[in-house]
């Protein structure tokens, strides 16, 4: 017992590799940022229409974010992966594909628009009714009482919500390896294949997600608490 | 010195007139005709307890609530109808309802200024986007009008540092700012603790001295008495009482506005 302890803990191999598994983190940074580009800007035209005056606008964004809210990733990923480009394929008449990348990033973008939508929806709800007032008496247009005022606002009411579903999406990153994509699991999956010691290799990968994270998290902390002390969020 | 742009004394009819002015919730029907108009330079008080429909009325004169029938004419223009060659009236476009609100000024109850913006960004905010002034004219412009409210030195501050005197003062600015042809004032003071209303107050006074004209919806009878050119007591959504300060404040006709005046002044 003691010895395979010894072995998860010593994880000289994992500094071995450490260049590999950069590299794959690279990966995981690459699909986290461009999905939640994705997720983020889906989010928002979901999560405005979810507001909006139009009772069929809030019915199908309604539909939109409890379909995605509700379906795994690892489902979501596997669906868009393999079947999605079948689909299109039969749609086109045209043989179509999707990278491994690009796979990632559509299934996880969908599939936390679908959460952020919902914390947009409450953010915006958040900002008092009397500051869309005031600048519609000023002669503001509603486009930019949005833009200037809600959406603004908005943002930095979401922030602390938003930071956990991107801390879940980073997470998330992790099942890209599913469809090849050469992130950490995968690199290290590779390198195990080749050494056999998955202990100190899993251990590392779950390690360095975790250091990650946690850093990630420390640095969005230490702004929204600047935000915090200047009174505006 | 509060320099208010005052309405083009070449139309020579009033500022704001309101024209059996109706207002329905659903069932309940908050304003039930009200028609009056306010001359340029004067001052409007709407007195009456909470649910007469103050600020409803209010809220009819700049659009931010479509009265159910009736019409509000801001210069001679209707606010929030368009009426065509042919005679017929059809609900304006939004963006010239915008056009006339920005020349309408209103203070409310609770400030609602933006927090993510500073006092001068709140007071320049309109002035650029739009007025479209560039922003070294708007913070210019900006500057001068929290000058005027004695509040040059909060410029840079946010509204959460600020006193709630001090944030309807920036509010004031803000609306004041745009150069409007008239100001509303709902309940300016009602959120403010007593030792902060004088200096909102104050400001208020100052503007009605310089000839700004003005609606003030307000429960502060004194200085509806002193500032007022006009005094309407409104009941159940109807003019009981219409007057100069001395008709309304010391000989009121209606027996209700008596009652009202007994209860708010003891």
């Amino acid at each position: 017992m003691s010895e395979t302890l010894r072995q998860s803990l010593d994880l000289s191999l994992f500094w071995e590799y450490r260049y590999t598994v950069l590299a794959g983190l690279a990966q995981n940074i690459y699909v986290f940022l461009a999905s939640a580009a994705l997720a983020l800007t889906l989010a928002l035209f979901v999560g405005l229409s979810r507001v909006s005056r139009h009772r069929a606008l809030r019915i199908l964004s309604t539909g939109y974010a409890e379909l995605f809210r509700n379906t795994p990733e690892f489902v979501l990923l596997i669906w868009v992966y393999y079947v999605l480009p079948i689909l299109i394929s039969k749609l086109l008449a045209a043989k179509f594909s999707l990278s491994p990348f690009l796979a990632a990033v559509l299934a996880l973008g969908v599939a936390y628009s679908g959460f952020l939508s919902e914390t947009v929806r409450a953010g915006i709800q958040s900002i008092p009714r009397g500051h869309v007032e005031a600048g519609l008496s000023l002669g503001m247009s509603r486009f930019t009482i949005l833009r200037r005022i809600v959406i603004p606002q908005a943002i930095r009411r979401m922030l602390p919500e938003a930071l956990s579903q991107f801390v879940s999406l980073f997470k998330a990153t992790s099942i890209v390896s599913l469809v090849a994509v050469p992130d950490i699991m995968y690199q290290v999956s590779m390198i195990n294949v080749d050494q056999m010691r998955p202990l100190p290799l899993y251990t590392g990968a779950a390690l360095l997600f975790c250091l990650v994270i946690i850093a990630a998290t420390q640095s969005i902390n230490i702004l929204s608490d600047r935000w915090r002390k200047r009174g505006w969020a | 010195m509060i320099a208010p742009t005052l309405s083009p004394a070449s139309t020579g009819g009033p500022i704001l007139r309101c024209s059996n002015v109706r207002k329905s919730f659903g069932a309940n029907e908050v304003l039930r005709g009200i028609s009056f108009e306010i001359p340029a330079g004067s001052v409007l008080t709407i007195i009456g307890a909470s649910g007469s429909g103050k600020s409803t009325l209010l809220r009819c004169l700049n659009h931010l609530e479509q009265p159910t029938s009736g019409e509000v004419y801001l210069d001679g223009e209707p606010m929030g109808v368009r009426i065509k060659p042919n005679g017929t009236r059809v609900p304006d476009k939004a963006a010239n309802i915008a056009r006339k609100r920005a020349q309408i000024g209103m203070v409310f109850q609770q400030f609602n200024l933006w927090p993510h913006m500073t006092a001068l960004q709140n007071v320049t905010e309109a002035l650029i986007q739009v007025k479209g002034l560039d922003r070294a004219k708007a913070a210019d412009l900006g500057r001068n009008t929290l000058a005027k409210v004695n509040l040059l030195e909060k410029a840079d501050d946010y509204p959460a540092r600020l006193s709630g005197g001090q944030q309807q003062r920036v509010a004031i600015a803000r609306a004041l700012a745009m150069a409007p042809k008239v100001m509303l004032f709902d309940e300016a003071t009602s959120s403010l603790d007593p030792e902060l209303t004088g200096e909102v107050l104050e400001v208020m006074r100052q503007l009605a001295q310089e000839g700004m004209t003005m609606v003030v919806v307000t429960h502060e009878m004194g200085f509806a008495r002193e500032v007022s050119d006009r005094v309407i007591f409104l009941h159940e959504g109807q003019i009981d009482q219409d007057g100069t300060p001395e008709e309304v404040f010391v000989k009121p006709t209606s027996e209700r506005c008596r009652r009202f005046l007994s209860s708010a002044l003891s």
